[in-house]
């Protein structure tokens, strides 16, 4: 099986402090690969690396063979990118959000127009089209987000906590669509701390702890009878179980 | 007391976290350092010169400048591009702070920096420059601290109470248009000077006259004058002071407790515009659909569009009555707008700021950079163009010589085109991040403000070198040379295109990491 996404210790650092500390991903074609990890793990460090947006220290990244840093107009005509917390380009509309993005990477007009109606309609977002990205709620901009991501139809996706904000309605119609994705033979990858959405949705799982892998592989395998939970908690070292200390919270004065 | 400090050194903490490891912020912050310090030291100099002038007209002049300071304090934070934000009050709105504490902090935390030094040194001039004796210099130091408070407290006062009105996208648009009016205002004694009406000594003593009641002339009169007078002065500006630092806190407990007014999402017509209806089907195309609907849709272009406009507007207007009829005047106002329009386009990226990604993520190679400029400058261009040609018939006509304005207005469009080729090279070289929040008028994130002013700078130098060759023989009579300038400037765009796309492929990372500042 080819990977869709490989790392070589891909290293990162901020002044003193080493964000990510050698990673080697490997992510199979196809799959639905869940990156999980505590706060602070490198989760989305890793994945600004590999979509190009952050320049690595050391180490290197390919998507489907082509070298991420050597290749970059490879590499990103096969990706879609969804970044956490970053903005969209607020004062379009949705659809122009759309139309713009697909004629930047060389869609012709009525093709895109006709790719981003199917989408809106998809998504749920036929009524908001021609409002304004900055009137939208979050749940709407990481619909319009993954729709822009989807458009050119790209082979990998990297999405960074898709879900996080998103009310149940949306992150239902988001998981349909990403699950239609990945059965037609494309790559998903999204990072996340919920582990019960990864075990529900991924078939592959790479855990990332203090800037490092710890495992990854086959969530079954990963989780090797447990729940991803507990596979997670003891993979990264629960601190504790805070009994010790913390005397005087809850205590009546 | 305790406050006080401790706000300080948080304020110097953040000046100071913000610099770490960049280099072009480092430089860009040392650059307005030294700016500030010059520009300190020469205020107290010339300050301290008024020794020198008779004791009467050494009174009114230290009365205009200190209400000049005042003024500058309440306006120049809303269209500045080089002042650091302080220290923003919607972050302590969870701390259990009493107002007073609150207020003496945000005080500290505004006091501190480089640009209220150089204020302060300015006024300390003074202390030379208009006592005539020693009551006078006794009196003078309560008062140049209380005029130094009073600055502080009506800065805050003015961004604060606007804040409020800005929290709202609408009413960003119509307060950013609103401050352009003010503005206008202030240029109005300068338009009546330089049309000639009254002499200019006159006007000082009828000026002075008038500012010498309100609180900054007061002080300025009772560093002037001394003895008891003053003291009831001082009097006067300390309760004004703390008047107006009591409305600063008022304004902001509401601020920070009124919620966001709702703003009804409106609709946008689908439409396609003239250009793109022209160009053929394709990224540049996307380009420039997107860009001409910024120009439309972003406050923060119409505010830099509108300024421009009105700035030269007044040029034009008030430098032609000087001139009567002079063609190099025309020209040379005309240049200074199309300089001004092409400078907004100095850090094309800040703008897009934390949107900047969607394209990051498509563009991979120089020709889609060098694109994606082409396409920002054909955009401005659809609106500057036909815009330069009417302030060149404008100027003509004030000037009642509308022969100029043809000359004006090629040479014009040929600065348009360095300025835009200059700013291409900027964007890449110099970018840094414009917040888009509650102040539509920062102009950069806390801590960029140097860099911010390095980049204006260099892009307005750059501008001004390349259009010498071609403007100054216009200027001096050769205004068939004017054919020349639009090739020129056609050229030097395309140039900075080019180079842009070649450094910008390069540096990605590094404006995409420049323009996403937390502001």
């Amino acid at each position: 099986m080819t990977d869709a996404v490989r790392t070589h210790g891909l290293f990162k650092r901020f002044g003193p402090q080493v964000a990510v500390a050698g990673v080697d991903l490997a992510v199979p074609a196809g799959s639905f690969a869940g990156l999980v990890g505590p706060n602070g793990a490198g989760k989305t460090t890793t994945l600004s690396m590999i979509t190009g947006l952050l320049r690595p220290d050391g180490g290197a990244a390919q998507v489907d063979g082509f070298d991420v840093w050597r290749d970059p107009v490879q590499v990103k005509a096969r990706i879609g990118v969804l970044p956490e917390g970053l903005r969209l380009f607020e004062r379009l509309s949705g659809r122009e959000l759309l139309i713009y993005n697909g004629r930047l990477r060389g869609i012709p007009r009525a093709e895109v127009e006709r790719r981003a109606e199917e989408l809106l309609q998809v998504m749920d977002l036929t009524d908001a089209a021609d409002k304004l990205v900055v009137d939208y709620s979050t749940g709407m901009r990481k619909k319009i987000g993954l729709a822009a991501a989807l458009l050119h139809n790209p082979s990998v996706l990297f999405l960074d906590e898709p879900f996080e904000g998103v009310d149940p309605v949306s992150a239902n119609t988001l998981t349909e669509v990403l699950r239609r994705f990945t059965a037609s033979g494309s790559t998903v990858i999204f990072s996340s701390h919920v582990m019960d959405l990864v075990e529900r949705l991924c078939d592959w799982v790479s855990v990332m702890n203090g800037g490092h892998i710890v495992a990854q592989g086959p969530i079954a395998e990963v989780r090797a009878g447990r729940s991803l939970n507990q596979a997670f908690l003891d993979l990264v070292g629960a601190r504790g179980n805070g009994e010790e200390g913390l005397s005087w919270l809850g205590a009546k004065p | 007391m305790s406050t006080f400090a401790l706000f300080a050194q948080l304020k110097l903490r953040l000046i100071s976290g913000n610099l770490r490891g960049a280099t072009e912020r480092k430089i860009g912050f040392i650059f307005s350092v030294l700016a500030a310090l010059f520009l300190g030291g020469l205020g107290f100099l010339l300050m301290s010169l008024l020794r020198l002038a008779r004791p009467d007209i050494a009174t009114d002049l230290g009365i205009v400048a200190y209400s000049a300071f005042a003024v500058g304090w309440a306006i120049i934070p809303l269209m500045s591009f080089g002042l650091d934000d302080t220290l923003d009050p919607a972050r302590l709105a969870l701390f259990p702070l009493r107002t007073r504490e609150l207020a003496v902090g945000l005080f500290a935390s505004s006091a501190t920096g480089v640009w209220p030094l150089a204020t302060l040194l300015a006024l300390a001039g003074s202390l030379v420059g208009l006592p005539r004796g020693w009551s006078g210099v006794l009196v003078g130091i309560p008062a140049v601290l209380l005029a130094f408070a009073l600055c502080l407290v009506l800065s805050r006062l003015v961004t604060t109470a606007l804040s409020g009105a800005l929290r709202s996208r609408r009413g960003r648009d119509a307060l950013a248009v609103a401050a352009i009016g003010l503005v206008l205002v202030f240029q109005l004694p300068n338009l009546v000077v330089n049309r000639g009406i009254g002499d200019p000594a006159a006007l000082l003593k009828d000026a002075a006259a008038v500012l010498r009641w309100t609180p900054p002339g007061m002080a300025a009169h009772a560093v002037a004058a001394g003895g008891l007078t003053a003291l009831g002065e001082l009097a006067v500006v300390a309760v004004a002071v703390v008047l107006v630092a009591w409305l600063w806190i008022k304004t902001l407990n509401r601020a920070l407790v009124t919620p966001e007014a709702t703003t009804r999402a409106a609709s946008v017509r689908r439409s396609k515009g003239v250009l793109d209806r022209l160009l053929p089907d394709g990224p540049l195309a996307a380009v420039v659909f997107k860009e001409v609907r910024y120009i439309r849709r972003d406050p923060r272009f119409r505010v830099g569009w509108l300024v421009s406009v009105v700035v030269t507007g007044v040029l034009a207007f008030s430098m032609s009555g000087q001139g009567g009829g002079q063609p190099a005047v025309v020209i040379g106002i005309t240049c200074l707008g199309a300089a001004m329009i092409g400078a907004q386009l100095s850090n094309a990226y800040g703008i897009d700021g934390r949107s900047l990604w969607m394209n990051a993520v498509v563009y991979g190679s120089e020709q889609d950079l060098r694109r994606d400029f082409a396409g920002r400058h054909l955009a401005a261009s659809m609106v500057a163009v036909p815009l330069l040609a009417l302030l060149a018939l404008a100027a003509g006509f004030f000037a009642g010589d509308l022969g100029a304005s043809l000359a004006g207005m090629l040479t014009a469009w040929g600065v348009f085109g360095i300025a835009l080729g200059t700013g291409a090279v900027t964007s890449v070289l110099i970018p840094y991040t414009v917040p888009d929040r509650l102040n539509a008028f920062t102009g950069a994130a806390p801590g960029q403000g140097g860099t911010a002013f390095l980049g204006s700078m260099g892009a307005m130098m750059a501008t001004g070198l390349l259009a010498l060759p071609v403007v100054l023989p216009v200027i001096l009579g050769l205004s068939w040379l004017s054919v020349l300038a639009l090739p020129y400037g056609v050229a030097a765009t395309l140039v900075g295109e080019r180079i842009a796309g070649k450094i910008g492929r390069m540096r990605m990372p590094e404006i995409l990491d420049a323009v996403t500042k937390p502001a």
